[in-house]
């Protein structure tokens, strides 16, 4: 990027620091190539993806995600700013709108639409329709909540969403 | 020999790791902060004489704050600065033992590192050619020594490849070079690279590969003193009859490459990352408390701004004194610097036109996390011969670095035992309590570090969502959203001007906070020069 080259000149050190040939011995290459086949250690199978959370359960996404800024209680916190309490949310009636805003993010929110991943600086946290909608459907029927539809993953998925 | 089709491959599988090379995930986000342009710093600000008896009211008294306002008081402004914290630097910041900590949700955190230990929740090295913060610790006293960035010796870890068995980087970036360049070089012998490499070029190439590679005579990359010059050995060459050196084998081409571990070398060539790097001896708040001292008089802590309202005469600043039972009193001047993150000044009512107010609400904030870990001995350097530096693995940790200070001390060690990016990960991290973060930071480092279960005593979590006075960790632009709101973000609105990392082109970095606000402050002079002379 910066279009510099770099010196020849520091490098021609390097060719003439060998050992000479026959000083050395070869060990047997056995048992590198035995560490190189061996399978990656099962108890830290599946805790690696980064791309997906692995559940489809409301509670477990709330416990996972939301609750970082949400609080466990979903009654918010306030600071310098405040995050909003989720716990008897008036604006919660529209599932819709509660859809929108994982999709798409809000301010220090990030979006949660896999189609909406930021640009460039830190890999996204996406999640599925099948997630956001479990995930409003527990939230919406707990915590003093106590609306009486739901969503479908396929509702979601028929909301319009920023695209890149 | 079918030379057609050996460099059809040769020439696919170059082109595989060139592209492979762009998209391993699990370092993109520190690749992504080397994209970043050299810093427009030029020397201190000078600024002619303020207008009689012009003011300014500075929000945040973190860099980009403390910078504006030690500028404008020089130049001869009637300065005031408010910040939420009851400490000046904001997310400069370091942590120390016997600091407390409470985060949103309520959990607080007492450090018991033992004196002398710290980490940095915040940033914590600053490259060479980030001259704008170089200068204030200079003229501030704040002294600074070399902050190890890439350590040969350090680890490049996944629980995927190795039977999960971390490799050590010089390793990796040995072998990696080798082996490309002995396909390079068999490619340019057998006449296959794709043109634009005359005669006399293709000995000089050779030449070169032969150096960059530590390939053989033969142009290969096999076990032997050339390689083993690069990769270390077995046994290290010694004196006397026991001093023979014993060679170690290179990983073979296809496991290097599925383990993705390749992925890591770039890191040490990104420009911000580049040696030299420096650390402020003691930690990198000692840039933000040097700051307060020198700002002391005009620095109002505890000041929660709720209200920023402007009008053609001036700018009025509501804020409640939290110290005082969040007592209402307003603050007044002819202009305004704000720094307060996006995360939080898009909550607070500002008269301000559509498109900063359009641009403040665009920009979400990264998720980051970072913890601290004391332990009882420093294992790393007395068992593994590591001083600095960082290991990086695909474990939701991310990362482990170890203290740039007080190599070979007796006694204990802190190191940062989590840096977490990728947001999936580090929401997760922010969910928990302060004590299951510092918990799975043990757990998942003791399969890098088997010592972790035996030496661990105490550690420091720090989610920048669970700040209270920041609410996130640093803006995160798009292309898009830069294309759009940039603009708008960093120009006039009125009177206020805002600044920060979030108003810059280097996100994260403090650089970004200093040149945003010397920018800012100088058009803000300007614009006083020249509203004093038309009065």
């Amino acid at each position: 990027m910066n279009g510099r080259t770099p010196s020849a000149a520091g490098v021609g050190g390097l060719a003439g620091r060998r050992l000479a040939a026959g000083a050395v011995v070869i060990i047997s290459l056995v048992s590198a190539a035995a560490l190189l086949r061996a399978p990656a250690q099962a108890e830290t199978a599946g805790i690696f993806d980064p791309s997906s959370l692995g559940t489809n359960d409301g509670g477990q996404i709330f416990a996972r995600i939301c609750q970082g800024c949400h609080m466990t209680d979903a009654g918010g916190a306030v600071g310098a700013g405040h995050y909003p309490a989720l716990a008897k949310d008036p604006t919660l009636a529209s599932r819709q709108y509660m859809a929108l805003t994982i999709l798409m993010g809000r301010r220090n929110m990030p979006a949660f639409g896999a189609q909406h991943a930021i640009g460039f600086v830190a890999p996204p946290a996406t999640l599925t329709d099948e997630q956001i909608a479990a995930v409003i459907n527990y939230v919406r029927s707990h915590f003093g909540n106590r609306y009486k539809d739901s969503i479908t993953a396929a509702e979601v998925a028929a909301l319009d969403r920023p695209r890149r | 020999m079918n030379k057609a089709g050996t460099s059809v491959s040769r020439r696919r599988l170059l082109t595989t790791i060139g592209l492979s090379a762009g998209s391993a995930a699990m370092y993109q986000a520190m690749h992504s902060l080397g994209f970043a342009a050299e810093t427009k710093f030029s020397g201190p600000l000078r600024l002619s004489a303020a207008p009689p008896d012009a003011s300014v009211l500075v929000l945040g008294a973190g860099i980009a704050g403390m910078v504006a306002a030690y500028e404008l008081r020089n130049a001869g402004y009637r300065v005031q600065v408010l910040e939420y914290n009851s400490r000046a630097g904001g997310r400069n910041w370091t942590l120390r033992g016997g600091d407390r900590f409470t985060e949103l949700g309520g959990e607080a955190q007492e450090c018991r590192f033992d004196p002398g230990l710290y980490i940095n929740p915040g940033p914590w090295r600053l490259p060479y050619h980030h001259r704008g913060m170089l200068s204030y610790c200079r003229r501030l006293g704040v002294a600074l020594e070399p902050f190890v960035q890439i350590n040969y010796n350090a680890y490049v870890h996944s629980a995927k490849a190795f039977g999960g068995k971390p490799q050590r980087w010089r390793v990796v970036k040995a072998d990696y070079h080798g082996h490309v360049a002995e396909l390079l070089a068999k490619a340019t012998q057998g006449g296959s690279l794709d043109g634009g490499v005359t005669a006399e070029d293709r000995e000089k190439l050779l030449d070169s590969l032969r150096m960059w590679g530590a390939l053989d005579k033969n142009l290969r990359y096999v076990t032997g003193a050339t390689s083993g010059d690069r990769r270390g050995y077995e046994r290290d060459p010694g004196g006397g009859l026991s001093g023979r050196p014993v060679l170690s084998p290179p990983v073979g081409l296809t496991d290097l490459l599925d383990s993705g571990l390749w992925a890591a070398l770039a890191l040490g060539e990104i420009y911000d990352m580049q040696t030299t790097m420096f650390q402020p001896v003691g930690g990198m708040g000692r840039v933000g408390e040097a700051f307060g001292r020198e700002l002391a008089p005009l620095i109002r802590y505890q000041a929660k701004v709720v209200d920023i309202h402007q009008d053609e005469r001036g700018v009025r600043v509501t804020y409640e004194d939290t110290a005082a039972g969040s007592s209402r009193q307003t603050a007044q001047a002819d202009w305004c610097v704000c720094t307060i993150p996006l995360s939080i000044l898009g909550q607070i009512p500002m008269n301000v036109g559509g498109p900063m107010a359009a641009a403040i609400a665009a920009v979400p904030y990264c998720t980051s996390v970072k913890v601290g870990l004391q332990f009882k001995r420093r294992f790393w350097e007395e068992d593994e011969q590591i001083y600095g530096g960082v290991t990086y693995t695909d474990l939701p940790i991310g990362q482990i670095s170890y203290p740039s200070s007080g190599f070979f001390a007796a006694g204990k060690g802190v190191v940062l035992g989590a840096y977490i990016w990728d947001m999936m990960n580090s929401l997760q991290f922010t969910s928990m309590t302060p004590a299951q973060r510092v918990a799975k930071a043990v757990e998942y480092g003791s399969l890098i570090h088997p010592q972790y279960r035996e030496e661990f005593e105490n550690g420091m979590s720090v989610a920048w969502h669970r700040v209270p006075s920041a609410m996130g960790c640093f803006g995160l632009w798009s292309e898009e959203t830069r294309a759009q709101h940039y603009d708008n973000l960093c120009g006039f609105d009125g009177r206020i001007v805002l600044a920060g990392e979030h108003a810059s082109y280097l996100p994260a970095w403090q650089e970004g906070a200093v040149t945003s606000a010397l920018d800012a402050v100088d058009r803000l002079h300007r614009r006083a020069v020249a509203a004093g002379a038309a009065a």
